[in-house]
């Protein structure tokens, strides 16, 4: 009987995962039936599938004609079954709505990637949704028109409503790409106009590069001209905007998912974990029965459930100070500024992959907020000085005067921040101690903070990187237990504070092992005599021994398994 | 979908800033029914086209684009590769509605190749069964 319930579960494409509910997909009769089947202290996130709404006339339709569309009666329906909800409004085309949910009317160019390949998806239940242009100008006024009825709507059901903008993205070669980017002609002919308008005299685009930075910048103007649309409408209820990856939608996902083979277990698992570390929120909306099965479905109920999604989405206020609950743990952080190749070229990344997996978050932006510092304050954090910013420069600096750790990569430091960095090292009377080992470095001292300066570009050899990082990790002293492991196992560690009955440790670490393959893996885990084993959580195909130098795993295939470990000062 | 399937890229270029370039045609997706062809499979089998740009996955033509495909086909033992290129692909996926006619247009756009060498290794069950 569980198992049947729990494949209902997955099959329903109402309900199709991160507390989501597709009022659209199931007759309004039974609306009331599956609001019921919530759990009430989970927010439900209610998409909106806005080209569903429009009548012929231009108008829109919220259950005047259609029960299917009536949200006020939705609303009526969460509000009397004390249910907290919210609307996710797509900003891009969105890849599980048909026309990416734009109106028919307004569906007229098909988007196209990068590689000139017209961008469609395949749903649960194998519909192949075609993605429309959003540069195509009728869809921006029918947007307009369509978010301010929206926001009448929800003024005239008088609550107190929340509205995400939703900005829907695909992964494809570790790289993440907007629904919202378009090769198509009506991005064409919408950049030439953006040309006349923004350079009157006209603008020589000798060089390819003059070129993709107009559009980029053609590009970020439409997000930010659609994003200000829907925020002056629905200002009242804005929460803002979150990026969200949808697992299974770029092109080459649609040709895998295609195949007799299908998408694997493990490719999933990558996209999940790629999503993590880049901290960004997902979506497996798209997926089958097949597809989120096993132990995909077990990872997002242990890791990425209610507690998790409500943090993403700042429902759940972030303590500084550990709690009895678990909470995501990492060790450092890597800000690479929109330019990522200078930690690829230095080889820090490589290096993270292989000997820290999964325990990095890579940022482009540094979020300079109280609240985030606190938290991240135990992670080491990577920066490197190729565009680096004055405010950017002065932020880092002033974590490293809070006592945080800080690496930078100064190749390609400009003169001016140079100059500030000398003036930084003078004016707080800082002894300066370098080393010469494969590459010129620099460290300063203050309190707990420590700064550390070093020349990447003259890591020349892969040799040299590795043996510049591990050297560089040693001297960090990670106070962590050190995982050996295949890159096709899957690790998340947890930390919570200790319980009153284990006073003796300073926290609990709790690590969960996936193994998607199907083929036996080994993992071995050294607790460098600063952790004790605890426990072995929840073995699934999987089984565990200790060792004197901690534990050992043998993961079968779909195999997984968690362990605690108790952290100690080490005696001296 | 049965047999190699490659969607490339065709690009033809103008006269750009004074220098001539020619056109090109770029491996975007190599795949059979169970999954993408191994880029080191790729990579190693463009080394020996001196014509092309192996970095880029691109070539100068398309003939030399078939000769390739039907090396990876000789290498991989399989009979059949079907070429389509991005712009005939998007003339399927207009047509398409679900994974059936999904799947369904690479056979209907794509140019069969036969590879011979596997044709001619068929054996006796091999004729009977085909």
């Amino acid at each position: 009987m569980r198992a049947m319930l729990d494949s209902r579960h997955v099959l329903d494409s109402v309900r199709p995962g991160e507390q989501w509910f597709c009022y659209w997909k199931t007759s309004a009769s039974l609306w009331e039936s599956r609001i019921q089947d919530y759990p009430k202290n989970e927010i439900i996130f209610i998409p909106v599938y806005w080209g569903f709404h429009a009548e012929e006339n231009g108008t829109w339709d919220f259950g005047k004609y259609h029960p299917e569309r009536d949200l006020v009666r939705l609303i009526s329906l969460l509000t009397q079954y004390n249910r907290k909800f919210c609307w996710l409004l797509p900003l891009t085309p969105a890849p599980f709505l048909p026309n990416g949910g734009l109106p028919i009317s307004s569906a007229r160019t098909l988007s196209l990637s990068a590689e000139g390949m017209h961008l469609a998806c395949l749903d649960q239940d194998g519909t192949l949704h075609k993605m429309y242009s959003f540069f195509e100008p009728k869809v921006i006024k029918y947007f307009a028109s369509f978010v301010h009825g929206f926001g009448e709507m929800l003024t005239q059901s008088k609550g107190k409503f929340h509205v995400w903008g939703a900005e829907f993205s695909f992964l494809e070669n570790h790289v993440t790409t907007s629904f919202l980017e378009d090769s198509s002609i009506s991005f064409d002919q919408g950049f030439s106009r953006y040309l006349r308008k923004n350079y009157p005299d006209g603008v020589g685009l000798n060089l390819a590069v003059d070129e993709k930075k107009i559009k980029t910048s053609f590009l970020s103007d439409m997000r930010n001209l659609i994003g200000s649309i829907a925020q002056d409408a629905l200002a009242p209820y804005w929460d803002g905007v979150q990026s969200i990856t949808v697992f299974g939608s770029s092109p080459r996902d649609t040709i895998e998912r295609a195949l007799e083979t299908g998408k694997s277990q493990t490719h999933y698992f990558k996209d999940l974990f790629e999503s993590y570390i880049s901290h960004r929120w997902f979506s497996t909306c798209l997926l089958t029965s097949k597809e989120k099965k096993d132990l995909l479905k077990m990872c997002l109920g242990e890791h990425f459930s209610s507690n998790e999604i409500e943090h993403r989405y700042h429902y759940q206020a972030e303590s500084t100070d550990l709690s009895s609950d678990f909470r995501p743990y990492a060790l450092i952080d890597v800000f690479d500024h929109y330019r990522p190749s200078v930690f690829d070229n230095n080889g820090l990344k490589p290096f993270i992959q292989d000997s820290f997996q999964w325990m990095y978050h890579l940022h482009q932006d540094l979020d300079f907020t109280p609240q985030w510092i606190d938290r991240s304050h135990h992670r080491v954090k990577f920066f490197h000085a190729d565009g680096m910013e004055r405010t950017l420069f002065a932020q880092m600096l002033k974590l490293f005067m809070m006592g945080q750790q800080i690496v930078l990569d100064i190749s390609q430091l400009s003169d001016e921040l140079d100059k500030r960095l000398q003036v930084f090292y003078l004016e707080n009377n800082l002894k300066i101690q370098s080393v010469n080992f494969l590459t010129s470095i620099d460290l300063c001292e203050l309190g707990e903070g420590r700064f550390i300066t070093f020349e990447g570009d003259k890591l020349k050899t892969e040799e040299d990187k590795v043996n510049f990082w591990g050297h560089m990790f040693k001297f960090l002293n990670m106070d962590h237990p050190l995982v050996e492991l295949d890159n096709d196992i899957f690790t998340l560690w947890r930390i919570r504070a200790t319980s009153p009955h284990e006073l003796n440790y300073l926290d609990v670490r709790r690590v969960n092992f996936y193994n998607p393959t199907s083929y036996k893996k080994l993992v071995s885990i050294q607790t460098q005599k600063k952790f004790a084993f605890m426990k072995v959580i929840d073995p699934i195909h999987a089984m565990a021994k200790t060792t004197p130098d901690g534990v050992e795993i043998e993961l079968l295939p779909n195999g997984k398994l968690g362990l605690e470990f108790g952290h100690y000062e080490e005696r001296k | 979908m049965k047999g190699l399937n490659l969607i490339y890229h065709f690009h033809s270029f103008q006269n750009s800033d004074q220098e001539f370039m020619p056109a090109s045609y770029r491996i975007l997706y190599f795949f059979d029914e169970e999954g993408f062809v191994s880029p080191k499979v790729i990579l190693n089998l463009l080394k020996a086209f001196p014509d092309s740009d192996f970095q880029d996955k691109t070539f100068m033509n398309l003939d030399d684009l078939k000769a390739f495909a039907l090396r990876v086909a000789e290498d991989l033992e399989v009979a059949q590769v079907r070429l389509i290129s991005v712009q005939d692909y998007n003339i399927g996926i207009d047509g398409a509605k679900d994974i059936k006619s999904y799947r369904e247009l690479f056979n209907k756009y794509g140019d069969a190749l036969i590879n011979q060498q596997s044709a001619k290794k068929k054996g006796l069950f091999g004729k009977f069964f085909s």
